[in-house]
């Protein structure tokens, strides 16, 4: 198990009221799963971690079954626009 | 009068030199080649402008202008448009604004007003149906925005200017309620026909042609916009301002006067932030679904908070991380009347100066405490804020420095580091109005930001961002906001990126350009209308024009042509489409070769997609698009635009 630190942006975050939370987990699948037990809120039921763009230590990162390191920085964001 | 609904049928003209007023021609004609909005104010300055105008002479014009669905009871539809030979590029500008204005101008009796001429004193120009006054403003002048709005509450629809605008700061902008036509400096050429304000009133309401189907069509439309991913979740949740931490993942936000992408505070100055710790509530443009406009508290007044563009470039640009201070220096902007962009490029030009030993302007990269003072000093040039008052490209004319004054054709780029999308770098050299994001097809939100295309590859990006070009372009002149256009991508593939349908698709994206190219210039093509763009839909329902998805793309293509002709006429040369060094040359990671903007190669796709030589329509591709200027004017400009500077 690596101990990784989670925050969480966009429509995630405002949804769930998480930010930042630290996770035990193998890979990145672990993590999503871990974060649809943990959200709370309102609009629980629309809050779909999978399909959140995911960048590990500032790289993106787009296999589910990623393995995790001690100390690694996931960054989960939704989609964007604006101007 | 027209026989087309949708339209109040009538354009009004006036002199402020003389105090007059009349009605100006216009015909369904003009109507059926240009849609209305910033193509028709394009048009009309085409056909009036000489070469050499400049923006402070007095025969310039101020063109406001509204589209076909303003309105009509569509969502999102109260935008106006106001385009002018701009003091800050010295082309043509067009910036357009979500105020009351528009609306009450169609409710005046009137689709757009012509300013022209020079008032010798400050004046208010009163609009309605039957009757144009003229006021004088000397009460009015020195007061700010707000002062301003504020005296003449009891007009709904208002246009106005503060003091940057009355001392021709060249990014001066023009205020309706709280919402901004900003770029350009169309507010300086305000100020300098003394035009303090002008209100419009009335009754009136254009006639609708299919008016059953068009309120069916609209529940429809609505639900849309409140559905998408885009326009019913991120946006009302988080305003533009959502897209700071995206920006950061994918290093295009602009830190440090665009010399990285990436800013170690940004999380302090991010959407999420201000909507956790600072929003109050929800504001929105008249008949928007949309409300994403912020309002916050500042010194225990609730007033509109920033932008992404405001919190970006005063923010990581100049090294800021403090968000407190952009809601108050947000605040105090849209009081002087100056447009954030392009104030905060300048002074983030002005940091690196000094930085360098240039020039010291008395400002500093991370020094924010003076900021307020110093944009005092820009709005009524005093001292070093009389430099900053005139935009960076005049300040490199001036100190030096061109390679990293971050413009293009002398507009200020907004947040998007561009070397992490190249898309969007050759949108922004190739705007019309110049440094623009939006102007420029908004690429990032297909390179990383609303989609996962690939951002650092030159392919398809030409004839995509063409196409985004042509559409916004369009949905802006049909009266429409131009974040309903990213309702145009399906939600699906927004939504669902990590699907194995969404990842087919946007693997192909960079590969499409030659369908795309197709479908733009072979418009008997696309005579269909698509769900995804209700716009072409609605105005179909709304004027009894005939109206599809290959009209939009060719009202679109006329559009884009009118502004970079105009542009030629008044001198714009062949080279004009760049960018600054730092953003061509330098790599934003020294790692990775692929970081900086490839545009001479993407330059080349782009013209021969358009139809250009040099960036300059070819007389075929005018004619193509019914375009009726003389020949000998065409021949003219372009042998003027190939010689040298």
């Amino acid at each position: 198990m690596a101990k990784v630190t989670v925050k969480l942006f966009g429509v995630y975050r405002v949804d769930t009221h998480i930010a930042n939370t630290e996770i035990d987990a193998q890979k990145l699948s672990d993590v999503l799963d871990e974060l649809n037990k943990m959200a709370v809120g309102e609009n629980k039921s629309s809050i779909a971690f999978a399909d959140a763009t995911v960048f590990i230590n500032g790289e993106h990162c787009k296999k589910k079954k990623q393995k995790l390191n001690d100390g690694d920085e996931i960054w989960l964001l939704s989609p964007a626009s604006g101007g | 009068m027209t026989k087309y609904k949708g339209y109040m049928g009538r354009v009004l003209f006036v002199d402020l030199t003389e105090k007059t007023f009349s009605e100006f021609p216009w015909t369904d004609k003009d109507r059926e080649r240009t849609l209305g909005g910033k193509i028709m104010a394009a048009d009309i300055l085409l056909h009036h402008i000489t070469p050499e105008m400049k923006a402070f002479d007095e025969d310039n014009w101020i063109v406001v202008t509204t589209g076909p669905l303003t309105g009509c009871g569509c969502p999102n539809t109260s935008r106006f448009n106001i385009s002018t030979v701009s003091p800050l590029t010295n082309i043509v500008t067009s910036s357009n604004c979500g105020g009351d204005f528009g609306l009450s101008l169609k409710r005046a009796g009137y689709d757009a007003v012509i300013f022209s001429g020079r008032s010798e004193e400050p004046v208010t120009v009163h609009i309605t149906s039957d009757n144009v006054e003229f006021e004088s403003a000397s009460e009015l002048w020195g007061l700010t925005t707000g002062e301003t709005q504020e005296k003449l509450s009891e007009y709904k629809g208002r246009l106005v200017i503060g003091p940057a605008g009355e001392n021709k700061v060249l990014y001066a902008c023009v205020f309706s309620n709280e919402r901004t036509a900003g770029r350009g400096g169309v507010g300086a050429v305000f100020g300098d026909k003394k035009l303090k304000a002008v209100t419009a009133v009335g009754t009136k309401l254009p006639e609708i042609a299919n008016e059953e189907k068009l309120k069916e069509f609209n529940v429809k439309w609505t639900k849309l916009l409140k559905t998408h991913p885009l326009t019913g979740r991120q946006l009302p949740k988080l305003g533009s301002a959502g897209l700071i931490a995206p920006m950061q993942a994918h290093s295009i936000l602009a830190t440090k006067n665009f010399s990285a992408g990436r800013f170690d505070g940004f999380e302090k100055v991010s959407g999420e932030e201000l909507a956790e710790n600072h929003l109050v509530s929800n504001g929105a443009c008249t008949g928007c679904v949309i409300r994403c406009a912020r309002r916050v508290n500042v010194d225990g007044k609730v007033v509109k908070g920033p932008e992404l563009e405001t919190l970006g470039l005063f923010g990581p640009n100049i090294l800021n991380d403090d968000i407190e201070k952009i809601l108050k220096w947000n605040y105090e902007l849209d009081e002087l009347g100056m447009d954030a962009i392009s104030c905060a490029g300048s002074i983030a030009f002005a940091m690196e100066l000094a930085e360098k030993g240039v020039h010291d302007f008395g400002v500093h990269f991370g020094e924010t405490d003076n900021i307020s003072s110093v944009f005092e000093d820009i709005a009524y040039r005093r001292g070093e804020g009389n430099y900053i008052a005139d935009g960076s490209k005049r300040m490199s004319d001036f100190f030096g420095g061109k390679e990293y004054a971050i413009n293009a054709k002398g507009m200020e780029l907004a947040a998007y580091e561009p070397r992490h999308a190249v898309g969007q770098g050759l949108g922004y050299a190739t705007a019309n109005r110049g440094g623009c994001h939006l102007n420029a097809g908004y690429m990032v939100v297909v390179e990383g930001l609303g989609l996962d295309v690939n951002s650092l590859t030159p392919h398809g990006k030409a004839a995509i961002g063409i196409m985004f070009q042509n559409l916004m372009e369009c949905i802006s002149a049909a009266g429409s906001c131009m974040f309903t256009s990213y309702a145009v991508l399906p939600g699906f593939l927004i939504a669902k990126p990590n699907m194995l349908a969404t990842k087919v698709i946007l693997a192909c994206f960079p590969y499409v350009g030659p369908v795309v190219n197709l479908l733009s210039h072979f418009t008997k093509v696309p005579q269909i209308n698509i769900p995804l763009l209700p716009h072409a839909i609605a105005v179909k329902l709304a004027t009894g024009m005939k109206s599809n998805m290959a009209k939009f793309l060719t009202w679109g293509a006329y559009g884009w042509n009118a502004e970079r002709m105009a542009n030629i006429i008044l001198g714009q040369k062949a080279g004009a489409d760049k960018l600054p060094k730092r953003l061509t040359e330098e790599l934003q990671d020294p790692n990775n070769p692929k970081t900086k903007v490839p545009l001479e190669k993407m330059k080349k796709v782009f013209y021969r997609a358009r139809g250009w030589k040099d960036g300059i329509p070819t007389w075929h591709r005018l004619k193509t698009l019914g375009f009726d200027i003389d020949k000998s004017v065409y021949d003219k400009a372009v042998a003027a635009a190939r010689t040298e500077d």
